[in-house]
């Protein structure tokens, strides 16, 4: 009577345990997950953190976003627009085959006809033809000068060339052509669902500790939490500032804060006539008042960015004086910190006629990272102390991207990350003159155009020699700063969580956990 | 009968069209979707060609017509965002949202409904005023709190129910369902109880505003002259006649509920249809807005037409005629 007691209940503890996973084995709950299983498909940042997994790159990065080899050992330009790739051998696909150079042209030449409406072309721009040399030399050859061209191809995932031109999302979805040279391999995935990856015991980098990967998507913030609280998964993305603050007192839960690529940058428009009015005592003003560089200073030295960090966004963010984080490549030293300066400010809107101030829009994002909200409604009140009347108004991306992708904003905030770690994607698309010829000012709605800043860079742009190209998007950095081309405010700092005492983990800068860089907790 | 059934579908088609076309001059109205999604390093070329292969450069009228053609040659397109075709998309995810919104409103209408007649039946009694204040909160206080509160309740302090999720998938008479496993029903049973509350207080406090009323009508008198128990009554007299404002309400939540189940869905991470729809929505996927939206139509025009053959079930003297 007593075993079968002991028995029963052995079973039911057998039960209710079975749910939770073993180990070696990592449940991690993100916000967002993947939009197709097809690396060429899409840019978006999700998409290649959850394909990192099964795929390799050419070239990888490090956490800084600095670059290092990937399935390429090394690269160099040989040519003024010829790039000589090396490749590592010895490397196997999931399915036994060996990588190649051909499978990196194949990678690179479908790109065009398999891409969305989230194009990849971005990143196959700069390519003319691909020659295969041999079976480990790859020559891309590029139309023009093309010094980022490593860097693009940070996000270039290689499959196997027999995959064939003809397969498309639902192939890769369904598992038969998700084949890569990555630390796991692709077991199953639904579109806003689980990705299930297990491990590649022959991975090239060496065997990763966690046996099967889950990556859940929940893109609810408090469920997230949640989620992680009850057991359910081991390890979040994007905890939420409030339970950030709850979390550090919680010894149940371990956090780690990292830096992001992502800055809230104020652009003020300065064409000629600003698309909303700009009025004082309720009167539209004669020309934009943004045009005047005093009238942006002023803006900038009204901003406690202090504050900002330690009341607005508990903490979770750094002042930021450009617009890309420290140790970016074109990140400048000699650019002085943001400074706080209420008296002067008010001077210089004073010089350049402005002493009563004027009644300005702002509008900004809401949804797009977090925190871009407040940060917007605390910077009205800023500007408010300066003696201008702002109208702040946070949208939804959806809305708010394609008002103005139209250039119908007068002075507007949303984040911008430097997701390639280098100068030349974000000067190219945000601070250069707009110019469709050479590809350039994709980005730059304020209609900023100096014709020295457009200078320093192309030069950079056409320098190969990494040491010869740094200090000239450095100049470049400070140039755009000067003229307050845009005013940095923050760089946002993000937070995950772990269950107590499972893992070591160092937070990436673009966000990404990637469970084979992760190791159990010591 | 018949006409009855024809006017019924000339008026879906012409919601469906009316539906379509509304999602459309919105989608127009808002912007290029192509804006919303590309990366911000992507040159103007680029962005270009993007616009034209997706046809969002053509006139809208083009671009409608387009829709409108391959609509007729069966193709109802296919997602922006995903690649995959939009019907496929949306049934992958259907199921998992019928199964939710069927056992919450199972929850509601067993609960609801002789609660509702108890406190209609003893409108005075100290449990009927603590039913009717319950109701109250029921869809008073919103949901999205209640699901936190679920979730803190049972799986984080007690650990006795997941926080989210579907759970295991098993089959029953063919359909995948969670339905047919245990763990299935201990991941639907809170998100269930989440979602049938708002509807529990409605059915409640319907059922009991007809029973106050039904209890002081002839029939009921004359029945209890006549000595009929008081169960009798109720279950076959009374229940019967006050079921057409129930059975109408009841379809209607019913269909809402399927179309728009979103915040439980989030909070309980349920992998239905309202999550997709509402990224859809932020995406501007049109393909996956209006096919979404055209089978949220043609559902509620059936719901509606069950609901009226109940009716005639019900209460014989209603006739169903053209134009109803």
């Amino acid at each position: 009577m007593k075993n079968t007691l002991k028995c029963a209940v052995a079973a039911v503890a057998l039960l209710v345990s079975a749910p939770t996973v073993f180990a070696a084995d990592l449940v991690i709950g993100v916000r967002a997950g993947p939009d197709s299983i097809d690396p060429h498909w899409s840019t978006l940042g999700t998409q290649a953190e959850a394909l990192h997994y099964v795929y390799d790159t050419l070239v990888d990065v490090d956490a800084k976003l600095q670059l290092k080899p990937g399935l390429a050992l090394s690269w160099a330009a040989v040519a003024d627009t010829t790039w000589e790739f090396k490749l590592r051998e010895g490397v196997k696909f999931h399915d036994g085959t060996p990588f190649t150079a051909e499978d990196a042209k194949f990678s690179i030449d479908r790109i065009p006809h398999v891409t969305g409406p989230n194009p990849m072309t971005l990143y196959t721009k700069y390519v003319d033809r691909v020659e295969v040399i041999d079976d480990y030399t790859l020559h891309v050859h590029t139309n023009g000068i093309a010094p980022s061209l490593p860097n693009d191809f940070t996000r270039l995932f290689v499959i196997p060339s027999e995959t064939g031109m003809d397969a498309r999302n639902a192939e890769f979805n369904s598992g038969e052509k998700a084949v890569g040279t990555g630390p796991y391999t692709f077991v199953s995935w639904q579109p806003k669902g689980d990705l299930v990856l297990k491990r590649n015991d022959g991975y090239w980098a060496g065997e990763t500790h966690w046996e099967n990967v889950v990556r859940r998507e929940i893109a609810d913030d408090a469920a997230r939490v949640a989620a992680l609280r009850s057991g359910q998964v081991d390890m979040i993305n994007y905890v939420p500032a409030a339970d950030y603050l709850a979390m550090k007192n919680d010894s149940d839960v371990e956090t780690f804060v990292g830096d992001s690529v992502y800055i809230l940058n104020i652009a003020p428009n300065v064409k000629d006539v600003e698309p909303q009015p700009i009025k004082v005592n309720g009167v539209e003003v004669e020309g934009n008042p943004l045009q005047d560089i005093r009238v942006r200073k002023a803006l900038d030295l009204a901003i406690n960015r202090e504050i900002l960090v330690k009341i607005v966004l508990e903490g979770l963010g750094t002042p930021a004086n450009q617009l890309m984080p420290k140790g970016f490549f074109g990140y400048s030293e000699n650019i002085p910190a943001a400074s706080y300066d209420i008296k002067q400010a008010k001077a210089l809107l004073a010089e350049a006629g402005y002493p009563e101030g004027f009644e300005i829009d702002f509008t900004c994002t809401n949804n797009r990272v977090p925190g871009d909200s407040v940060v917007c409604e605390a910077l009205a009140q800023m500007w408010s102390r300066l003696g201008l009347k702002v109208n702040a108004q946070a949208l939804n991306g959806t809305v708010f991207f394609p008002a103005d992708a139209r250039g119908e904003y007068t002075m507007s905030m949303s984040a911008w990350g430097t997701i390639t770690g280098e100068a030349a994607y974000t000067y190219g698309a945000l601070t250069h003159s707009r110019n469709d010829e050479l590809g350039f000012g994709n980005f730059n709605r304020t209609g900023y155009a100096s014709e020295e800043f457009d200078k320093v860079f192309q030069q950079g742009t056409q320098t190969l020699d990494p040491e010869a190209r740094r200090p000239l998007y450095e100049r470049a950095s400070e140039i755009a700063m000067e003229d307050r081309a845009q005013i940095p405010t923050i760089t946002l700092q993000f937070v995950s969580a772990a269950k107590a005492n499972l893992l070591s983990y160092e937070p990436r800068v673009d966000q990404e956990i990637r469970a084979y860089e992760i190791s159990p907790a010591k | 009968m018949l006409s009855y059934l024809v006017t019924r579908l000339a008026q879906a088609v012409v919601v469906v069209f009316a539906m379509s076309v509304i999602v459309f001059v919105g989608v127009f109205a808002i912007g290029n979707p192509i804006d919303v999604m590309i990366d911000p390093g992507a040159t103007q070329e680029i962005r270009q060609q993007m616009i034209e292969k997706y046809g969002f450069d053509q006139p809208l009228y083009v671009q409608y017509w387009t829709f409108l053609e391959n609509v007729f040659q069966g193709d109802m397109g296919t997602s922006l965002v995903y690649n995959i075709p939009v019907i496929e998309l949306v049934f992958s995810r259907f199921p998992a949202t019928l199964e939710l919104v069927l056992v919450a409103v199972g929850i509601a209408a067993v609960i609801g409904i002789p609660a509702g007649l108890w406190a209609g039946y003893r409108p005075e009694s100290k449990s009927a005023k603590l039913i009717m204040a319950l109701s109250v909160l029921g869809f008073s206080v919103p949901t999205f709190w209640i699901g936190m509160l679920l979730i803190m309740g049972f799986a984080v302090e007690l650990g006795v129910l997941p926080s989210g999720g579907r759970g295991d998938v098993g089959s029953f008479l063919g359909i995948s369902t969670s339905l047919a496993t245990a763990d299935g029903w201990s991941h639907i049973i809170l998100p269930a109880i989440n979602l049938s509350l708002f509807k529990m207080g409605l059915l409640i406090r319907l059922t009991r505003a007809g029973m106050v009323e039904a209890m002081s009508m002839d029939y009921v008198r004359f029945a209890r002259a006549q000595g009929l128990p008081d169960n009798q009554i109720v279950f076959s007299h009374i229940l019967r006649n006050i079921s057409i404002p129930i059975v109408t309400v009841f379809g209607l939540e019913l269909g809402s509920t399927l179309a728009f189940a979103v915040v439980t869905e989030s909070v309980f991470t349920w992998p239905g249809v309202g999550k997709l729809i509402i990224d859809s929505i932020m995406q501007l996927d049109r393909p996956v807005m209006v096919s979404y939206l055209v089978l949220v139509v043609i559902l509620f025009v059936f719901i509606n037409l069950a609901v009226d053959l109940i009716y005639a079930w019900l209460d014989p003297r209603v006739r169903l005629k053209g134009g109803a």
